[in-house]
């Protein structure tokens, strides 16, 4: 009886899936670094920043001078606080004490932030609330 | 009262641990009265967790403050209707719904099958496993019933949690996850009672069709709840809890068309019992993901205590379904071939690979922030791109195969008989694909694509219906004498729907922010927008800010929006009230989102129009008819199988 | 409240004591003990069955494949016959006086 070609099409999708997933991370590898506040000193390039709101918030972020905020580790007990200057929605549960996140790179010193970027977590709650561009 | 909550419980526990240690051993050593004792101790336990949910839902309906978890998650302003939907809104609650409905399909899938005294021997300690790791949870790490001094109100409700969907949308989804252990206990059960035939299959086909039905709708119904209620504009963002339903549902369908295999050919027997191990353990990877926090995004950023046990779980499961198909190989040995790459059950094939490498492309996208952190020490996360290229890649020839698949011929099909049945589909395709590039939708390949092979599919179904029509005489009685099939194509039908929809409303939408003042406007897309006035409304427990938007279409107004924002004073919570318009003339929406309200009078608006977005939810409602066409029982074939196995018993001498 | 949740808690026990040991109740000495055994011939007999119903089924699927144009005259005609065998074969094996032609059955061409 001839041998079942079941096994080699097996084979071979792996194969071809593999190599797709393979190319993918290759070429395109857009995985970005997730990073607390303490461990954002001297960060290059375009990463996400994880935190929680500290003070009030100045500015509007709908005008030309952006909005600028302080963030600080969501845990641990490092004093390490970074300054944010974020343009573009503001998601509703957003205030001190929010759990947030944003990406964008570091510059002198300043978090500035990808334009629309800020979501606001739910803490411990049961459902996500957050507001984000598709 | 929280005592009987507890006791019972703990009479829970007892019951579904004696279910798998006397379950066990009576199968093992074939001793009947026990097996039957073993049996009844899950039916009891159906019973017992049912005075526990009956204890939590008086107290969360009496208001008992003294209860942490109705302190929690309700407060006394709360709607009726909410607070009830409470009982799984916390971790606690949500275990014991899962227990509740675990409890409950066993003790129905058992009691149904009974008389196959042998499978269910084995089939009851596998389902007392799985109970008896949920009923520790409750009893000992993380119980619904903690007392406390009452404070005067609860914490109340997440706004965005009070909402219609979600009072529909976590049953759903539990239905969904619980049902597909039913499937996977009578696989092991099977396996484990040494069987070869494929009564578990016959057993089992509507559990798993009605619970891959209940997860598809609940993902429908979540995903319109984020959309309606969180609004950002969308109703995906492949968030870990978002993928967590997702690739359950995934496995389940490649395990649905691969059963059909293995009754017609009697083919791939090992890969359907690992097809429905791997369905049954992303189900409990999907509890494990939405309920313990473990992955850092959407949900929240503290780890929860349960983490580690669900983790342990999850291997063992996993251990336990490895061994078990692993020792039972010889048993799964197919006697029949595949005949030819060109045959219904090669398409058959070909879409199980796909649907399981998406299914673990969007697994490793999950778990790579776990992955990387352990590894590097550094935490690394991928996003949408990374899922729309394989949600790309993966799911468009998934939907090509859709429309080939009725097109092919069982065991093997000439090329010259595949040349005549795709003729009219792929006129079809080309005439679509030419017709949309010069209207100016070829600006998205990937929406192209999508359009072109939803032509392509759409043909071959109303060819498939056509042809079976004419040739049984009457639609009725096709559809009657063959309901899995034709179901099935109605099911395939939404899912084209569901393409299209997502198509139009992702690869075609188009986005517009604006600050406007009293009587400016805006345009989008054709449509114009022009903001009237400002209202502030007192609710009964909330208050609302909202503006009034006028929307014309040239030079008709078609609608008046009242985007806006609420604030809750109990929950000291915002909610966001976006303002939909849906469009009849493109099936489309014009999504308003008020985004802020200045001190000046200035409305900063989010306008984003969506063409076809609502084919998304109408997809919804085709697919659960497609799903009762499909379910619904067949007398003929109800006989047929009734006389096979117990033709078989009677036989004996 | 809480004896009150006690005795309700006591009696649920019982009954649920009482609803486990049922079998044992009924039967204090029964005749046989035993769950009943699938042997080897019902095995075997249930996968006769399982390849009759099968045969039978693709051979309903053949022909109504032809009736509505999938399956093209060529191919029916190519396989119809040893289709029919087939079931033919099956509905053999299952003749109560013969033997259980397992070689034979388990070709499955």
């Amino acid at each position: 009886m001839k041998r079942s070609p079941a096994r080699l099409v097996i084979a071979l999708s792996v194969a071809a899936v593999l190599a797709v997933f393979i190319l993918y991370t290759a070429i395109a590898g857009n995985a970005t670094t997730q990073l607390s506040p303490s461990a954002l000193r001297g960060a290059t390039g375009h990463v996400a920043l994880i935190g929680m709101v500290v003070g009030k918030p100045t500015g509007d972020s709908h005008s030309v001078a952006g909005m600028r905020f302080r963030l600080k580790d969501v845990s641990g007990t490092s004093s390490a606080r970074v300054l944010v200057d974020y343009h573009g929605s503001v998601p509703d549960l957003f205030k001190p004490t929010a759990h947030v996140v944003l990406s964008g790179r570091l510059q002198n010193g300043v978090f500035v932030a990808d334009n629309g970027s800020l979501v606001t977590k739910c803490p411990s709650k049961y459902a996500p609330a957050n507001s984000k561009k598709t | 009262m929280a005592a009987l909550g507890r006791v019972a419980l703990l009479l829970s526990f007892g019951l579904v641990a004696y279910a798998l240690v006397a379950g066990s051993f009576a199968a093992y050593t074939r001793r009947r009265r026990l097996a039957l004792s073993a049996q009844n101790a899950l039916l009891a336990a159906f019973g017992t967790t049912l005075v526990a949910a009956g204890v939590l839902l008086s107290a969360l309906a009496r208001h008992d403050f003294s209860f942490v978890y109705v302190a929690a998650h309700t407060s006394r302003s709360l709607p009726l209707g909410y607070t009830l939907s409470a009982f799984w809104g916390g971790q606690e609650g949500s275990l014991l719904l899962w227990l509740v409905i675990l409890t409950g399909y066993a003790a129905l899938a058992v009691w149904l099958n009974r008389r196959s005294r042998e499978l269910i021997a084995w089939v009851v300690p596998v389902l007392g496993g799985v109970a008896l790791f949920f009923a520790f949870m409750l009893c000992f790490v993380s119980s619904p019933f903690g007392k406390a001094v009452a404070p005067a109100d609860g914490a109340g409700m997440v706004a965005s949690l009070q909402n219609p969907y979600m009072l529909a949308h976590p049953p759903m989804l539990y239905l969904g996850y619980v049902g597909l252990t039913i499937p996977f206990a009578f696989a092991m059960g099977a396996l484990l009672s040494g069987r070869t035939d494929e009564r578990w299959i016959v057993a089992t086909r509507r559990w798993t069709l009605a619970a891959w039905t209940f997860l598809g709708v609940g993902q429908l119904l979540g995903a319109h709840w984020a959309y309606v209620e969180i609004g950002w504009g969308g109703y995906y963002a492949w968030d870990p809890v978002e993928n967590a339903a997702l690739m359950p549902w995934l496995a389940a369908t490649a395990f649905l068309h691969s059963v059909m295999i293995q009754e017609k050919r009697g083919m791939l027997k090992v890969w359907n019992m690992v097809l429905v191990a791997l369905a049954f353990n992303l189900s409990i990877l999907g509890t494990f993901l939405t309920r313990s926090g473990v992955v850092n995004s959407i949900h929240s950023f503290s780890q929860s205590p349960i983490g580690g046990w669900f983790l342990s779980f999850i291997v063992g499961c996993v251990v336990f379904s490895v061994v078990i198909i692993y020792l039972r190989l010889p048993l799964l040995r197919a006697r029949t071939k595949l005949e030819s790459l060109v045959s219904r059950e090669a398409t058959f094939l070909y879409n199980n690979l796909l649907l399981v490498a998406l299914a673990l492309t969007i697994l490793w996208g999950v778990m790579y922030p776990l992955l990387t952190q352990a590894v590097t020490g550094e935490t690394r996360s991928v996003s949408k791109p990374y899922y729309d290229f394989f949600l790309h890649s993966f799911g468009l020839p998934l939907l090509l195969l859709m429309g080939i698949g009725p097109l092919v011929a069982w065991r093997r099909a000439s090329l010259r008989a595949l040349g005549k049945t795709f003729i009219i589909p792929a006129v079809a395709a080309v005439v679509t694909g030419v017709a949309l590039i010069a209207v100016g939708l070829g600006s998205s390949t990937p929406g192209l694509l999508a359009y072109t092979f939803s032509a392509f599919v759409f043909a071959s179904i109303v060819l498939e219906f056509t042809r079976g029509t004419l040739a049984t005489g009457s639609l009725w009685r096709l559809v009657g004498k063959n309901r899995r099939r034709y179901g099935g194509y109605v099911v395939h039908a939404s899912v084209l729907l569901l393409a299209i929809g997502i198509a139009g409303s992702s690869a075609y939408q188009t986005i517009r922010e604006r600050g406007l003042k009293v009587g400016q406007s805006m345009e989008v897309a054709g449509y114009t927008l022009t903001y009237r006035s400002l209202e502030n409304t007192q609710h009964s427990n909330s208050q609302s800010t909202s503006a009034t938007v006028d929307v014309t279409r040239g030079r008709t107004h078609v609608a008046t929006l009242h985007p806006g924002k609420s604030f809750f004073p109990v929950e000291q919570d915002f909610g966001n009230d976006v303002s939909i318009y849906h469009d009849p003339r493109n099936l489309g929406d014009v999504f308003t989102i008020a985004d802020q309200f200045d001190k000046n009078g200035t409305l900063f608006l989010k306008v984003l129009v969506k063409p076809l977005v609502n084919l998304v939810w109408a997809a919804g409602v085709l697919f659960v008819f497609g799903s009762l066409v499909a379910l619904w029982p067949d007398a003929v074939e109800q006989r047929r199988l009734a006389q096979r196995y117990e033709g078989a018993a009677a036989a004996r001498t | 409240m809480t004896a009150l949740a006690l005795a309700l808690g006591a009696v649920l026990a019982a009954l649920v004591v009482v609803f486990v040991a049922r079998p044992f109740l009924r039967e204090p000495a029964p005749v046989s003990d035993r769950l009943d055994e699938q042997g080897a011939v019902d095995r075997l007999r249930l996968e006769l069955l399982e390849e009759r119903d099968r045969a039978l089924s693709a051979l309903k699927e053949l022909e109504f494949d032809h009736r509505t144009g999938k399956v093209t005259d060529d191919d029916y005609r190519e396989q119809v016959g040893p289709m029919r065998r087939r079931a033919a074969e099956t509905l053999r094996a299952l003749e109560p006086r013969a033997e259980p032609r397992a070689a034979q059955v388990g070709s499955g061409r």
